[in-house]
């Protein structure tokens, strides 16, 4: 179609390519991947970009390409490959070193730089002293495993192969990390067709004009849609990660947002001073280009509808609506060179839960509440032949309760991640999978509960080694607008001599015999909305299939039910009476509940906070806040 | 005494469209009928008198009866899902529930995604005590009266279809087969799906969904299809009555009845395998198929006229791991909508006019431009459609373009071709999906255009692609139909078996394959299938150790032990290379998760005589009218019949070819040639 302006036919087939080349490099990666990181569990994001690094699509984060740009200058060619890992010498955009990260550049012709293809993944093993890269106890990134800088794997379609060896050689599972790599490599030269295909079709100019239009229209959409939905002012909150791996106690994250009538300005001022063990996250670099991507679709829970949420992409554009604000060097997202980052991952859905929190408190309650679902667990071992047995799965945890509906049972934030079934898992590892179900009473009390976190029973069939890399083992995923905070996460062995040994969540290392059983409790999302609101019928239906205990019906809901012939009913009376006196015996309901042992650190003094900095909690819930959205 | 009529009935959600071919003399009879989606049973039936009249023939004429339905699906779609209820082994009763734990398309969406309602409900999913292994070992005996306390409780709640899922029943199907006996001794009015039965392949989760979709559809695919057979044995006397599957091949109708979730998927199944023949024809062996019908288009990619299975199909969320011709389906279509979407975007679908109120130019109330609208303004269609019986409201279409085109300030042309042009695209998508997505480049294939909307975007959606072949088959608006034809009748048997590909399982594998062969012609065998013509095809699903995902390869004919170890092997390591560009022959070791068999019983192909040779000495001559084309305007075009084109003729574009049911594009720098099969053929360059 000969054309040499943008008009909205042009623009229209540029954003659909443009997205459906997003789904299309995602397959690809997942086919042709080896890690069950990647491929089962979804753990890699891609992403098109411009010749700018702007970022055009939108599905999900991704890293940056500005460290193409810095290493590189204008070195940059058909053929190349750029590859890195390094959480520092990637701009933050690198969160943790088993993310290995590939860039492809995209021409039109021989000389005209398009854009650039990028993926990045969570492989299975990059070396470092534990099965699978992530140590709990290590002081430093080299601890970690390789740490690659911006490199060329491919210079002008040469492989250097030199380069390839040595990430080979230092990973326990090569064969995985080289089917990773040689997957995003091919996916990201198809993604790349697609840019040339639209420049060959409309010309580059016209192109180009597209992506300047698509970063406009997330700036907009959010502008338009969301922002009217939060009101102007300043707005405090802040969350914890409850160890560091040497050391358990309060390791806040601190957000000061500042809203206005088209941009908002997150200020990460307060946050505690960065910790020895792994669980920094450095994002200080590039104006926090990342972190702003990274936190930006978190506004789309102010959408209209789950469904209008699902449909709205954000791309660089929201770097024209937030801006960020970080404090000197030495917090937890302002690590110095080289301290630890392995299980950054704590950190990161912490940032997006503190921005959710703020945003509830500037919406008069209208965000859902908090939801922990990144966490790991696993069994290694080494068969007779010495063969690296590594099972490990990352079990999610309930959704958050919000104003539209329940959250929905054992998810993961990260999309079209998948959980092992037990009939793969008995296949591939000496485990016998003894029973996998929800865990009653997890799910944060509410108007809208929250989800229900996992019960896991799994029994090692042979002398195997324990991993779990969990936070939220004892701090809980709060709860919002009145709701309560749901269940932490868990983790015990029963050994055959009939002992318990119940483990913390951060813990590697952990040797168990043949036989013994292991159990994982995930976590429940928190609720949503007063409990006393909470329809009756939905408590006896969860009482009826043994998801919330006639007990927890009483405490937290104030219903009461009975069981006449085995049939679960509600005695219509008691349940007033007792949702009367509960109401009545409880003064002004908080915003926010953060738990039992939340309450305890803080009755202990073990919650410390910077001078100036006002508790973010003290506000009360929306007793009946108006048309919820959705 | 049977007759010469081989009779196909493809029912749709509004039309059953009905093709007889006369095998004696070729001849072609076609009709259509409104379809009756509360028993698809009656439209059948009167969609065979239909075209018996039409043929001036009568029941004792029809010696076959093949019928293919999208009806299945919309069983699922629009079912209450009260009733249902699901047996699992002890501790995975939040099976259902937890399905994979998750989250569809971005990252984030967990804080908002509401999970869609479960096909059973917690309430009615019970658990049984017994435990088999991976490796069929039990570990645990079943306690067959808690199954029947299970069962007597469910029956209470109001269940009256149950599914039964064990673990690892695949392997290992004794304790699901002993529940099966206990429900037909005690509960004889209860449908019962087996897992090992409708799907003996490994991952719990997606088993019991298609066991739960089976026995969900059971009694209402038993009833239509049994009443059918019923109304058609008392008019005609027995008669073959086969029954389309999401395979490609058909099964009797009683066969069907029991596994129903086979239906589920097959509505495309007909175009791709009319399409397949027409390439034949046609001496083409790649193509991929455009099948543009009012709301969607399907699209498929055939590589050596054979068509490709998947297991990863989904109906709504929820997944149906049976084996299904590949089939990618977007939501734009000829009746799909043209619309201002958010930051005032040009969108076109997946919304659509439908049948009724239809497009603006049909006059029937449609108040919303179209795609088929679009066509209608640059004159892209005649002045009536389906042989004078639609009149087009051309002047309407365009005043509501000229307002749709100035709410993004361009003129009615350059709006209704800007609506071609991103329908095309999002045809485009879909062709992606099963080609560049897989490792495979569209360049190299011919598309393949048909439904009533197929060809006439189909050099369009070329252009985008870099193809530059375009084939048309004769009546592009009924190769549905056509497609039940030519069909063979098909048993897909499948096994989890996980092993190494070591020397030492060959015999293992010999073992199992035997089997599989021996039950599948067996099934054969008992549909009425002449030894002669059964054929088996063994296959396995292989990976290589540590990957959880499988490929489906094929072994050839006639080998076994360690020659057909080595060939698995040889065949997987190429089939690896194929999809996804890379792999380790000789570096890494593979394991075979599956084993398959396809039992074939081949059906005699019918000759058709082409309705164009006899009207070909009768055809119009062509016309001249202005045609749009975007950059260049309006400009005079040549426009043909397609009954004028007979064998070898050869004409330039930009044109527009006319016949019943269907319009074939030719845009500026195409061209169209008749094949001898009377297929059109349009190049580029």
């Amino acid at each position: 179609m000969a054309t040499t302006v943008l008009g909205p036919i042009e623009l229209e087939v540029i954003t659909g390519t443009i997205r459906s080349a997003e789904v299309e490099i995602e397959a690809a990666v997942e086919r042709a991947a080896r890690s069950p990181m990647i491929r089962d569990q979804h753990d890699y994001r891609v992403g098109l970009y411009d010749a700018r690094g702007r970022k055009l699509t939108g599905r999900s984060y991704g890293s940056l390409i500005e460290p193409v740009f810095e290493f590189f200058g204008d070195d940059i060619h058909p053929g190349d490959v750029f590859f890195w890992n390094d959480p520092y010498n990637s701009a933050g955009s690198c969160g943790h070193v088993p993310d290995l990260c590939t860039t492809v550049p995209i021409f039109h012709g021989d000389d005209r730089l398009l854009g650039f293809a990028q993926v990045f993944g969570h492989h299975d093993d990059v070396g470092g002293c534990v099965p699978g890269s992530l140590p709990v106890q290590v002081h430093d990134q080299w601890g970690e495993g390789l740490v690659v800088p911006p490199i060329k794997l491919y210079d002008r379609g040469v492989l250097n192969e030199t380069a390839f060896r040595i990430l080979e050689r230092n990973s326990r599972l090569p064969e995985h990390l080289r089917g990773d790599i040689d997957s995003e490599i091919g996916a990201c030269r198809l993604g790349a067709r697609r840019l040339t295909e639209l420049a060959d079709r409309y010309g580059v100019d016209v192109l180009e004009g597209g992506f300047d239009a698509i970063i406009e229209n997330c700036a907009r959409t959010v502008r338009d849609e969301l922002l009217p939905k939060i009101a102007d002012g300043v707005y405090t909150f802040e969350d914890y990660v409850e160890c560091d791996g040497f050391t358990r106690k309060l390791y806040a994250m601190r957000l000061t947002m500042t809203k206005t009538a088209d941009r908002i300005l997150l200020d990460f001022t307060g946050t505690d001073p960065e910790a020895e063990g792994p669980i920094n996250w450095a994002i200080d670099y590039c104006e926090g280009r990342f972190v702003r991507k990274w936190m930006g679709p978190v506004l789309r829970c102010l959408a209209d509808s789950p469904e209008r949420a699902a449909e709205i992409d954000i791309n660089e554009g929201i770097l024209d609506v937030i801006d960020v604000v970080f404090p000197p060097k030495g917090t937890l997202v302002t690590p110095h060179f080289g301290r630890p980052t392995g299980l950054r991952f704590f950190i990161l859905i912490r940032a997006l839960g503190i921005f959710a929190g703020a945003l509830a408190k500037a919406t008069g309650g209208r965000m859902p509440a908090d939801h922990e679902t990144i966490r790991i667990w696993g069994l290694h071992s080494r068969d007779t032949e010495g063969k690296l047995s590594l099972f490990r799965e990352v079990l999610g945890g309930g959704g958050p309760g919000r104003p539209w509906a329940d959250g929905s049972d054992v998810v993961h934030i990260v999309p079209n991640s998948r959980n092992l079934p037990a009939e793969f898992s008995e296949q591939r590892y000496p485990v016998l999978v003894e029973s996998l179900e929800l865990r009653s009473d997890s799910a944060g009390a509410g108007e809208f509960r929250g989800g229900f976190g996992y019960q896991k029973k799994i029994r090692s069939l042979r002398s195997s080694t324990l991993l779990s890399n969990a936070d939220r083992s004892e701090l809980a995923t709060y709860g919002v607008n009145g709701g309560k905070a749901g269940w932490p996460y868990g983790i015990e062995v029963a050994r055959g001599d009939g002992s318990t040994e119940s483990l913390p969540g951060m813990i590697d290392g952990v040797p168990i015999a043949p036989d013994d059983l292991v159990t994982v409790w995930t976590t429940g999302g928190g609720g949503w909305g007063d409990p006393l609101r909470r329809d009756p019928e939905r408590v006896r239906y969860d009482v009826a299939v043994g998801l919330v205990t006639e007990e927890a019906a009483r405490r937290e809901y104030g219903v009461v039910v009975t069981r006449v012939q085995g049939k679960v009913e509600i005695d219509e009376v008691a349940t007033s009476e007792l949702r009367d006196a509960l109401r009545s015996g409880r003064g002004a309901v908080p915003m926010f509940d953060r738990g039992a042992y939340f309450e305890s650190v803080k009755a202990g003094g073990g919650l410390v906070r910077p001078e100036g900095w006002s508790d973010p909690d003290d506000v009360h819930a929306v007793v009946d806040p108006a048309t919820p959205a959705g | 005494m049977p007759g010469s009529l081989r009779v196909s009935v493809d029912t749709g959600g509004t039309f059953t469209d009905v093709i007889a071919v006369d095998s004696d003399s070729g001849d072609l009879y076609a009709v259509k009928t409104a379809s009756d989606r509360e028993d698809p049973s009656r439209a059948l039936v009167t969609g065979v008198e239909k075209v018996l009249g039409l043929a001036g023939r009568g029941f004792d004429d029809v010696s076959l009866l093949v019928h293919g339905s999208t009806t299945a699906t919309n069983a699922v779609l629009e079912h209450e899902f009260d009733g249902i209820g699901l047996l699992v082994t002890q501790g995975f009763r939040h099976l259902i529930e937890i399905a994979r734990q998750s989250v569809p398309d971005g990252y984030g969406n967990s804080f908002f995604w509401v999970k869609p309602p479960r096909l059973v409900p917690l309430h009615l999913v019970r658990e049984v005590p017994e435990r088999i292994l991976y490796d069929g070992a039990v570990a645990r005996e079943l306690d067959e009266d808690a199954v029947v306390t299970a069962a007597e409780e469910l029956v209470a709640e109001g269940v009256n279809r149950l599914a039964v899922c064990l673990l690892h029943s695949y392997a290992n199907p004794d304790h699901e087969r002993r529940i099966g006996e206990l429900l037909a001794q005690r509960f004889p009015e209860l449908f019962v799906s087996l897992s090992s039965v409708v799907l003996p392949e490994y991952r719990e989760y997606e088993r019991a969904m298609t066991t739960l979709l089976d026995v969900m559809v059971k009694p209402y695919c038993r009833t239509y299809l049994g009443n059918a057979e019923a109304e058609l044995t008392r008019r005609a006397g027995p008669r073959p009555f086969l029954i389309m599957q999401s395979n490609g091949g058909v099964v009797t109708a009683k066969a069907a009845g029991e596994r129903p979730v086979n239906m589920l998927l097959s509505g495309p199944a007909g175009g791709v395998l009319g399409a397949i023949e027409a390439a034949r024809a046609a001496g083409i062996s790649d193509i991929i198929t455009l099948d543009v019908g009012g709301t969607s288009t399907d699209v498929a990619l055939i590589e050596d006229l054979t068509v490709r299975l998947t297991s990863e199909s989904v109906v709504e969320s929820y997944p149906v791991k049976i084996p299904m011709i590949d089939i990618a389906t977007v939501g734009t279509g000829g009746g799909s909508l043209a619309w201002v979407g958010p930051n005032h975007s040009l969108k076109v679908g997946p919304r659509s006019a439908g049948a009724v109120p239809g497009p603006i130019a049909y006059g029937r109330g449609g108040t919303e431009p179209t795609v088929t609208d679009a066509a209608t303004v640059l004159n892209r269609f005649p002045a009536s459609l389906v042989g004078g019986e639609l009149v087009l409201d051309r002047d309407s279409a365009r005043a509501a373009f000229e307002d749709f085109g100035r709410r993004f300030g361009l003129d009615a042309d350059e709006a209704a071709a800007g609506v071609l042009e991103v329908a095309a695209a999002g045809q485009v998508a879909g062709i992606r999906q099963v080609s560049t997505s897989k490792g495979r480049d569209p360049a190299a294939y011919t598309l393949v255009a048909f439904g009533g909307a197929g060809p006439l975007l189909a050099a369009q959606v070329a252009d985008f692609l870099g193809m530059t072949r375009v084939l048309v088959p004769p009546y592009p608006g009924n190769l549905s139909a056509f497609g039940l034809q030519v069909t063979d009748i098909k048993r897909d048997l499948v096994r989890t078996y996980v092993s190494p590909l070591e020397p030492r399982v060959a015999d293992d594998l010999d073992v199992i394959w035997r089997e599989l062969e021996e039950a599948g012609a067996a099934e054969l065998t008992a549909e009425g299938v002449e030894d002669d013509d059964v054929e088996v095809i063994r296959g396995a699903d292989a990976r290589y150790v540590g990957e959880g995902y499988e490929v489906a390869v094929s072994v050839p004919a006639g080998l076994t032990g360690r020659p057909a170890l080595d060939a698995t092997i040889a065949a997987f390591h190429a089939e690896h290379h194929r999809i996804y560009g890379f792999s380790y022959d000789g570096k890494q070791d593979v394991e075979v998760v599956n084993l398959r068999v396809q039992a074939v019983g081949r059906l005699h192909r019918p000759p058709h005589r082409s309705r164009y040779e006899a009207a070909g000495a009768a055809a119009p001559a062509p016309t001249t009218r202005d045609v749009y084309w975007p950059g260049e305007g309006w400009r005079p075009c040549t426009i043909h019949d397609r009954a004028a084109l007979t064998p070898g003729t050869s004409v330039a574009g930009p044109g527009v070819v006319e016949e019943y049911g269907a319009t074939v594009v030719v845009p500026p720098g195409w061209q169209v040639t008749c094949d001898p099969a009377a297929n059109l053929i349009l190049t580029k360059g």
